[in-house]
């Protein structure tokens, strides 16, 4: 069958069968590699993409469900050069093998826009979906809260501007 | 496969009805696409319904008290409303502890009853409110089902071919009731639970039990009510001795199984620990100290 996907703002045609996930059309015929196959089976959150705002697991969401919504990928969030979560997990060093990275990213992205002002529980249980093996998790929260501290400033500057 | 796309709640009913058994409703799928993947589910046709979110993806309260759940309501919606929250904080603590929020952004209340995995979080819960499930058919309209009747076997449920769950109720509240949702797992987050236990307890005075309601999941192939437990305490004094009493008949009542996560011995250890810990915490959100029961 094909289906319409709306990913980072643009519709693309795709040729995909009724029981394929929205993960394999993003890799292996969009080639967008930022959502990472992990568990297959929604336990790790590496493949975690937005759809309409929400962090959803894509190895196990069909893609033609997805039909209709506003996908969003950490390629879409950094097309415009890296956003404020991913230079905060840059500067507070919330990566080490970032496999997981972009999974968090996508996560923390869906945070913050819903909630600008974050409690370092509100981060850990964002987080409940995303598995990180290597960093131990505080620098990611370190990271989100700096983001959502930057961006608070900058919107309090922009005000007296 | 197809993949059919319902844009009302009759083109679903007429598909299933069309499909006769060979299709499966698609809401979420956080349960069916892995099922699907694995081979475990066959399905010739896949009836989508995430379009109909007018008629299905709303929590509202209506006219008598009642609260209706649309089949399309996800675990992130139920913990966040406030309607639950207030009356059936249980179910909201259930909910919060389905998967991860990728899960709960798009897995829904009634899939996870419709699943019928004999470990879901939201059905205990759902069982000691006596909710009940509203079904729907092209060629018979709407029937209601108890939970209780609903769930009959592991990951079996009492539906015909040609129905789809479409809301879940619950009932008003009576007057001095708390209830409470305790789970065991290995971590917080994102844990198939290893046993857990919702209770609903209704005070007829300062001390005397007016009913008491217990439910377990992971605890057998099916989640159930614990009657025998239940008419214990039914019109009692609530002591430290009667507790016990009812903790360790619901122990030996349980048969859970060993698996990857516990062993049956384990799980018959840990049960009686959550009755306590439940009926201490319907005390605590209802005020009431009673002395000498304390946490064991």
């Amino acid at each position: 069958m094909k289906i319409n996907l709306k990913v980072n703002g643009i519709l693309e045609e795709v040729e995909i069968e009724a029981s394929t996930v929205l993960l394999d059309v993003l890799r292996d015929k969009l080639h967008l590699t930022g959502a990472k196959e992990g568990c297959r089976e929604g336990e790790c959150g590496a493949c975690t993409v937005l759809i309409d705002g929400q962090p959803v697991d894509s190895c196990l969401y069909s893609a033609a469900a997805a039909a209709n919504t506003e996908i969003e990928t950490v390629e879409g969030i950094s097309a415009n050069g890296l956003s404020a979560i991913q230079k905060a997990m840059v500067e507070e060093g919330g990566i080490q093998c970032g496999f997981c990275t972009p999974g968090i990213v996508m996560t923390l992205t869906a945070l913050l826009r819903q909630n600008a002002d974050p409690t370092p529980k509100d981060v850990a249980a964002a987080l409940n979906g995303n598995i990180c093996r290597c960093t131990g998790y505080s620098r990611i929260v370190s990271a989100t809260l700096k983001a959502a501290k930057n961006a608070m400033a900058q919107k309090a500057g922009d005000a007296h501007a | 496969m197809d993949f059919i796309y319902a844009q009302k709640l009759e083109e679903a009913l007429n598909a299933l009805r069309t499909q006769a058994g060979r299709a499966k409703v698609l809401a979420g799928g956080t349960d069916l696409m892995i099922q699907i993947a694995r081979g475990e589910k066959q399905p010739q046709a896949l009836i989508f319904i995430g379009q109909l979110k007018d008629d299905l993806a709303a929590v509202s309260l209506s006219q008598d008290g009642h609260l209706n759940i649309g089949a399309l309501v996800t675990h992130r919606q139920i913990c966040a409303d406030r309607q639950v929250q207030a009356s059936y904080p249980a179910l909201a603590t259930a909910s919060a502890s389905v998967g991860g929020w990728q899960t709960q952004s798009v897995g829904t209340l009634a899939g996870n009853i419709c699943n019928a995995s004999p470990a879901a979080d939201t059905i205990p819960p759902l069982l000691v409110h006596e909710a009940v499930v509203t079904i729907q058919s092209a060629a018979r309209g709407l029937r209601d089902v108890s939970l209780e009747y609903f769930i009959t076997g592991r990951r079996q449920i009492a539906i015909e071919n040609d129905e789809m769950v479409v809301g879940i109720t619950l009932a008003p509240l009576p007057a001095d009731t708390a209830d409470a949702y305790l789970k065991v797992g290995r971590r917080k987050a994102m844990e198939v639970a290893i046993a857990g236990l919702a209770m609903r307890l209704t005070m007829a005075g300062p001390e005397i039990v007016g009913e008491l309601r217990v439910a377990t999941c992971a605890t057998g192939p099916v989640s159930r009510r614990a009657r025998e437990v239940e008419a214990l305490f039914s019109g009692q004094k609530l002591t430290d001795e009667l507790v016990t009493q009812g903790a360790s008949l619901l122990g030996r009542m349980i048969q859970p199984i060993d698996d990857t996560r516990a062993s049956a011995q384990y799980r018959k250890l840990v049960i009686p620990k959550l009755f306590r810990g439940a009926v201490l915490e319907c005390l605590a959100k209802l005020g009431i100290a009673i002395s000498g029961l304390e946490k064991s």
